[in-house]
């Protein structure tokens, strides 16, 4: 263990191992992923740089044992193609013995993971992956193996597809904690899929939601969603950021319901839910797609309580005036301790925390690498 | 014919950094490092078959501009798979 003397980061320390019961932030960058720790959250240990120089797209602690790590990178630099790495919290991950592929003949190939999503938790070796060019893949040894969900991946629609500003990338996965075979996934600039059949067929979902950038305002896909999430509710309501606003969908599926009134523009690409409080969500909005930073230099996260009727800023502890960064689509988590903690990586390597509920926030780290994306777990 | 194995790929030989074969074209022998050291043809090529951006196969120490799998390869070459400067 050594310490750090950053003039502006609160990490008091390097250590590697992880005590049962902490707070794990895990936080992919430009440059290797990094697990922050904490058992009170109020000072942090930090473990890494894993993959180190490898940009890590996504990286998760699993919540089904609360000690197995998996991340997205490329395989050891970044010509060998994307990897699956799986490690125990800690350690350095390994790649795992397959990556997702397309099948033989479809001319398609994978470039990288955005997004890898724990299965259900009566499966605890499920894994799935989301792709870029958009494909969503299952795995159901933890990482070895991939199972090409060609109902979705090969979509009688995907010759038409067209890429967002990031790629055309398959980014958010949810599964249904009532049902695994009920999916949700987000494809940018395709729109939200659905399954209720384990993935053998989908209906696009996006009725009721913008895409200013087409000669139809309100097609049947082709929308830029940007972040799904399931609202805490559990009925299967969601929330979602779209490149065009932000929306709710009830608990019976149909219509998203714009519920960007009252935030400062209809951009954004994060969008966090509460885990236990019905309703609750926070976004990160920025001033618009030809101006992907927070509005007038000022970092804010906006809250919401009844999914969007109304939303608080929150800035204390954030940066800004002159603040001119941004969060991107998986920059923020939220932690599942009472009251919840709230994390926000920037495009700028700071990562923020906050320990009552998106109230007010420190600064964790600073100087890292561009982050791309955070996510939380328990430590066991 | 020698293949020569970047220190990348070399956690799927085992740490050998070359690989003897037998083979007249390098489709060949991507399929025969494959046999041998499963996952490997992936880091060179993708699921298409296409050579994976940023990725050079030199045959002695020329480098393979026409379409990788059908270039042809002769007793005694050395194959150099390396990654491209890729920077500015």
């Amino acid at each position: 263990m050594s310490s750090t003397s950053s003039p502006a980061s609160p990490v008091v320390d390097m250590a590697r191992s992880i005590k049962k019961g902490s707070v794990v932030v895990a936080v992919g960058t430009k440059k290797g992923g990094f697990l922050f720790h904490s058992p009170d959250r109020k000072k942090w240990s930090v473990a890494g740089p894993f993959m180190e120089g490898g940009a890590v797209y996504h990286m998760i602690l699993d919540p089904r044992d609360g000690r197995t790590v998996y991340a997205s990178a490329p395989m050891g630099s970044e010509p060998w193609g994307p990897a699956i790495y799986r490690g125990r919290a800690g350690e350095e991950p390994k790649a795992t013995q397959a990556f997702p592929k397309f099948k033989e003949g479809s001319d398609l190939s994978v470039s990288r993971i955005w997004h890898i999503e724990p299965g259900p938790s009566e499966a605890p070796d499920t894994i799935y992956a989301g792709a870029e060019p958009a494909a969503l893949f299952r795995s159901d040894d933890r990482g070895d193996t991939w199972h090409d969900l060609g109902s979705l991946n090969y979509h009688p629609t995907r010759k038409e597809w067209q890429p967002g500003g990031g790629g055309l990338c398959l980014h958010s996965v949810l599964v249904d904690p009532r049902n695994a075979r009920h999916l949700i996934v987000g494809i940018s600039a395709v729109g939200a899929f659905e399954t209720r059949d384990g993935g053998r067929s989908w209906t696009m979902e996006n009725r009721g939601v913008r895409a200013e950038f087409l000669p139809n305002k309100y097609p049947e896909w082709g929308q830029c969603v940007h972040k799904l999430a399931w609202d805490a509710s559990g009925d299967g309501s969601l929330f979602q950021q779209n490149h065009c606003g932000t929306y709710h969908r009830g608990p019976d599926g149909g219509e998203w319901t714009e519920v960007t009134k009252g935030l400062p523009s209809d951009f954004g690409f994060p969008i966090a839910v509460h885990p236990r409080q019905k309703h609750t969500a926070f976004v990160a909005p920025l001033v618009g797609a030809g101006n992907r930073v927070f509005p007038k230099g000022q970092m804010a996260v906006w809250k919401t309580t009844n999914r969007g009727k109304a939303w608080r800023r929150s800035t204390k502890g954030l940066p800004g005036p002159g603040a001119y960064l941004g969060v991107l689509r998986e920059g923020m988590a939220v932690d599942e301790a009472d009251p919840i903690g709230v994390y926000a990586g920037t495009n700028t390597g700071q990562l923020f925390a906050s320990r009552d509920e998106g109230e007010s926030w420190k600064m964790i780290s600073d100087f890292l690498p561009p982050i791309f994306s955070v996510t939380t777990g328990i430590a066991q | 014919m020698l293949v020569r194995i970047p220190p990348a790929l070399r956690s799927y030989t085992d740490g050998q950094d070359e690989v003897v074969l037998e083979t007249t074209d390098v489709a060949a022998m991507l399929r025969a490092l494959e046999a041998s050291f499963p996952g490997i043809r992936d880091r060179v090529v993708d699921e298409a078959g296409r050579r994976r951006p940023y990725v050079n196969v030199f045959v002695n120490e020329e480098l393979i501009r026409a379409s990788l799998p059908e270039s042809k390869l002769n007793p005694g070459d050395v194959v150099h798979i390396l990654p491209s400067v890729a920077g500015g």
